[in-house]
């Protein structure tokens, strides 16, 4: 089949949001069933994009209009890409079942138009190969997870959504204004055309620019300075958007900036912008990890866990070696299933019990096993226990940074571990050795869907090499900027 | 000697950001943030202008010559409807912090903390 189907990645969750209120005029039950079909259709394009690109081992890439490229806007699905659109739509799709249980509140039609708006522009994020594009889906993603988090209409959800609308503004026109700079001195917008030219590109420019554009996605990618609006939005937003934001919306955000720093690889004050990232990552560990220690509400500590992690996968990429950034993908991909069943699990428990409070959580081992399993699970593999599969990213990741020399930061990390090691063990204590309770029930689509991820952690934490194949295949994606570069059939202008 | 636009749209800018950070207000704010967003538009269009050059539409006796560049037009086009939107969500979100806090006064909205 063509390669040029993959752009259904982006018309069909473009498409079906338009047409959910049509939908609803059959029902509101029938929204939410017409939200998992689309989700699972998506599922399924995606997995058919992740076999062509790893059998053939060749990108697909999607040229809008048949413009070649740097004229038209391209979609670059590469290792990278064809992983993480599969792992954005899996994760949507199981949050569209748990969406059947946990949305109850109306409008619903707008929740799903919102859930599908989200996926597409977390899709088009990590896809695109146009730097102004990449804003455009950038901001699609940004301005429904604004109104995702307000849609609980609660003073909370609505604080929550203003800290973010503010925090997400600038960091949008700090975005815009790195991308002002780079087309003022390159006259591109164009990915591939941009790494090709860096070399010859002024310094100084370069280096502002780069460094706006860090700031700008450190909004959405929730690192240190930036991050105040994030364990608000994840404690007031509806539960299945908070396992999407962490599970995909900040990757995408991290993404988006590892691949702008790479693609910049030739100018000249390149390390300079990788060592204040390197610096903000380490912050980002240190802070979330002492702030998730003094949290009572379940779900706001696992932000700030959810934020330590991303600080480490940030510091990864801030590396800038091989190593690093391979270690840095497959501490996404892993991270990314932890949260989601953390969130799924902590969800369901605060849907159920009304509240994520620490109290509710007393003797859940009896009441719901389940849940308990699955949060157990979440929690070891997040505290890097071996035999599950955080346990390797994290000691890659350390590894990666010891040999650049960075033994501060690595101190600093191991230590930020050790904090939340405690954090957690208290959680599974509350969970399995306090308090009394009687077995209730679960609901079998959200235990079968939390026993699936629970597999996924064990078995890839058990056999980690084909994982990291995957992992190593998708970081020679983001690092290789030569092959990038070769990829992408340029037209002969200005090269 | 630098453009005054290039000054010009520093400053607004700078205005906006100093309007987000120092105001107690929620809608001075968005204000803010807005100025801000017009600043960062003025600055796109003067990135492409080209002195002495006319509107990039192609009619009689104007050629591609003799036109600015016109890419950074399209993107300004859609940074303003980006910035529109987030507006109108944010004014929305105040309207609703409104009925819920009955204040816009930032230091007494703060229901959330850990």
């Amino acid at each position: 089949m063509n390669g040029q189907y993959a752009s259904l990645l982006i018309a069909l969750p473009l498409i079906s949001a338009f047409f959910v209120p049509l939908i609803k005029g059959a029902g509101k039950k029938a929204v939410k069933y017409y939200l998992v079909l689309i989700t699972a259709l998506q599922t399924g394009i995606a997995a058919w994009v992740f076999q062509q690109v790893y059998t053939s081992g060749k990108p697909i890439i999607v040229m809008a209009g048949a413009w070649r490229p740097p004229v038209g806007i391209n979609l670059y699905i590469g290792h990278f890409a064809a992983l993480f659109v599969f792992i954005v739509a899996l994760v949507s799709f199981l949050m569209a079942v748990f969406s059947v249980r946990a949305i109850q509140v109306e409008p619903i039609d707008k929740y799903a138009m919102l859930f599908l708006l989200l996926m597409l522009g977390a899709t088009g994020m990590i896809a695109t190969g146009d730097i102004f594009n990449l804003f455009v889906f950038m901001e699609i993603t940004a301005i429904s997870a604004y109104a995702l988090t307000a849609y609980n209409k609660t003073g909370e959800a609505a604080e929550a959504s203003l800290k973010y609308i503010v925090l997400g503004g600038i960091g949008s026109s700090f975005f815009l204004i790195g991308i002002a700079l780079i087309y003022g001195s390159l006259g591109t917008l164009n990915m591939a055309q941009i790494a090709q030219l860096a070399g010859g590109m002024n310094a100084t420019v370069a280096q502002v620019g780069l460094a706006l554009i860090v700031f700008g996605l450190a909004v959405e990618a929730e690192l240190f300075p930036l991050n105040a609006w994030a364990p608000d939005a994840y404690q007031a937003a509806p539960h299945p958007i908070t396992a999407m934001f962490s599970a995909f919306v900040v990757k995408a955000g991290i993404y988006a900036m590892a691949r702008l720093l790479y693609l910049m690889q030739a100018v000249g004050s390149w390390h300079s912008v990788l060592k204040l990232l390197v610096v903000l990552a380490t912050l980002t560990v240190i802070v979330a990890e002492l702030a998730a220690l003094r949290q009572k509400n379940v779900k706001r500590m696992i932000a700030y866990s959810s934020i330590a992690q991303i600080g480490l996968i940030a510091l990864a990429f801030a590396l800038g070696t091989q190593s690093g950034v391979d270690a840095a993908v497959f501490h996404m991909v892993n991270h990314a299933i932890v949260k989601g069943m953390l969130f799924l699990a902590v969800g369901y428990v605060a849907m159920s019990l009304g509240g994520a409070e620490l109290e509710n959580f007393r003797g859940l081992g009896k009441r719901m096993p389940l849940m308990a399993f699955g949060i157990s699970v979440g929690a070891v593999a997040t505290v890097g226990i071996p035999l599950f599969n955080i346990f390797w990213s994290k000691i890659r990741i350390i590894l990666a940074t010891l040999d650049v020399g960075y033994t501060w930061a690595a101190v600093l990390v191991l230590t930020a571990s050790v904090v939340e090691a405690v954090y957690y063990f208290r959680l599974l204590h509350v969970i399995w050795f306090q308090g009394e309770g009687t077995k209730t029930d679960e609901n079998i689509a959200i235990g079968l869907m939390v026993l699936f991820l629970a597999t996924l952690v064990i078995v890839i934490g058990i056999y980690p090499d084909y994982a990291w194949n995957i992992a190593q295949k998708a970081g020679a994606d983001i690092f290789n900027v030569a092959d990038y570069i070769k990829n992408v059939p340029l037209m002969g202008v200005g090269a | 000697m630098i453009s005054v636009y290039y000054f010009g749209a520093i400053s607004l800018i700078l205005i906006g950001l100093y309007a987000v950070l120092v105001k107690k207000n929620v809608l001075k704010m968005l204000i803010g943030l807005s100025i801000m967003e017009t600043g960062v538009n003025l600055l796109l269009v003067s990135v492409g202008y080209i002195s002495g050059r006319s509107a990039p539409i192609l009619s009689e006796g104007i050629g591609p010559n003799q036109a600015v560049d016109p890419i950074p037009q399209a993107l300004v086009l859609t940074a303003i409807v980006i910035g529109v939107a987030t507006t109108a969500m944010a004014l929305s979100v105040a309207m609703i912090i409104y009925e819920r806090y009955g204040t816009l006064n930032v230091e007494e909205i703060r229901r959330l903390r850990g």
